[in-house]
């Protein structure tokens, strides 16, 4: 892949990152839309005689609140997202960066009613570029969501591995449901990462070398 | 009489407000999160509108808006959604859906679409019956 087409990949991933998260911003605000106009609501009806309910008025801003937690979230990783390509490469910390890509790749998952949780997770960090990171793991996700069925679960975690770390990706009841790099071939021979499968324990493993270490 | 709406959202606590909001407004609203609640909800009853999210987990709106047009061609549907593009409006609108808002969505202009989507339905409604009685009237000698 050229150098253009490199950059023109991560700008496309960027974008369908950001209307991912434009799109889940606009229902937290069509929910505290509603809120509010039921609270203005019944404000006009108790002007007009009709007794206000305390529990309904309570219940209206129990929900506002709860949005403004779930939109101050969404924003909260958008913004991690965004600082992701303020330098080309640092040490990251992976429990963390696995943290980011599973929270911005988790309305894909919603979307195919896959469940997508974090599993057990080992603290291991590696100098790496956050973006590229994000972009691996999201593309992962992304594969191993194309494999899975409505109603499964997806559980990824990670662990240190020869000076590198592996990412396990598993569904229970279910073969690993990564198979290979194929969808995200030129990136991971560019983050010198593989992905195979534990025949044992059923998981797909995609295994990121230290930098430098395959050379 | 009162408008009888479906709400079809996955967003439950927008349903809920929503639909509240609607009623206090004096529209009969039947709510469901998810495609295969609104065809059991769409077989179960008649309604002068259906209001239907764009992008629902179990089935894309697109997708629901040709099948509501197909076993519900009377139906008028407005499209309400976060992700408003105008591909996806012009999309909707050859597909036959009455209009296309955005979320978040002023209730007044929700409101007179809505009643202007039962007045739609009604003149449909009308015509049908009124050729259905002039095919029975020509059918017949008396």
């Amino acid at each position: 892949m050229s150098r253009q087409d490199e950059t023109r990949a991560g700008l496309r991933f960027f974008g369908r990152v950001s209307a991912s998260v434009s799109h889940e911003i606009k229902n937290v605000f069509a929910v505290i839309n509603e809120a509010a106009g039921l609270i203005e609501d019944f404000t006009l009806m108790a002007e007009r005689g009709m007794p206000l309910q305390p529990e309904r008025l309570k219940s209206a801003a129990n929900s506002i609140q709860g949005q403004i937690r779930r939109g101050d979230a969404i924003i909260k990783n958008m913004n991690a997202f965004a600082h992701s390509t303020d330098e080309d490469v640092r040490e990251v910390n992976l429990v963390e960066g696995l943290a980011l890509a599973v929270a911005l790749s988790t309305r894909f998952a919603d979307m195919r009613q896959v469940k997508l949780t974090m599993g057990e997770c080992e603290p291991v960090s590696m100098v790496a570029s956050p973006f590229d990171l994000t972009r691996l793991l999201h593309s992962s996700i992304a594969a191993a969501l194309d494999r899975l069925e409505a109603g499964d679960t997806l559980v990824i975690g990670v662990r240190p591995e020869g000076g590198g770390a592996s990412f396990s990706l598993s569904s229970p009841g279910k073969d690993g449901p990564l198979r290979d790099d194929e969808p995200f071939a030129d990136l991971a021979r560019a983050m010198n990462a593989s992905v195979s499968v534990n025949e044992k324990t059923g998981t797909s493993e995609l295994l990121l070398e230290r930098a430098g270490s395959s050379e | 009489m009162a408008e009888k709406v479906l709400l079809i959202d996955d967003e439950v606590e927008f349903l809920e407000a929503l639909s509240e909001r609607m009623e206090i407004r004096g529209m009969e609203v039947t709510t469901a999160e998810s495609a295969s609640n609104a065809v059991d909800a769409l077989g179960a009853g008649d309604y002068d509108a259906i209001v239907l999210d764009l992008q629902m987990p179990d089935m894309n709106g697109i997708e629901m808006l040709k099948l509501i047009r197909k076993s519900h061609p009377d139906l008028q549907v407005i499209l309400l959604t976060g992700q408003a593009t105008l591909e996806a409006g012009i999309q909707a609108m050859k597909l036959g859906a009455m209009d296309f808002m955005e979320k978040p969505a002023d209730i007044d202009a929700l409101t007179d679409k809505i009643k202007k989507a039962q007045a739609k339905k009604m003149v449909i409604v009308e015509k049908k019956t009124e050729k259905k009685v002039n095919d029975i009237l020509k059918s017949k000698g008396w």
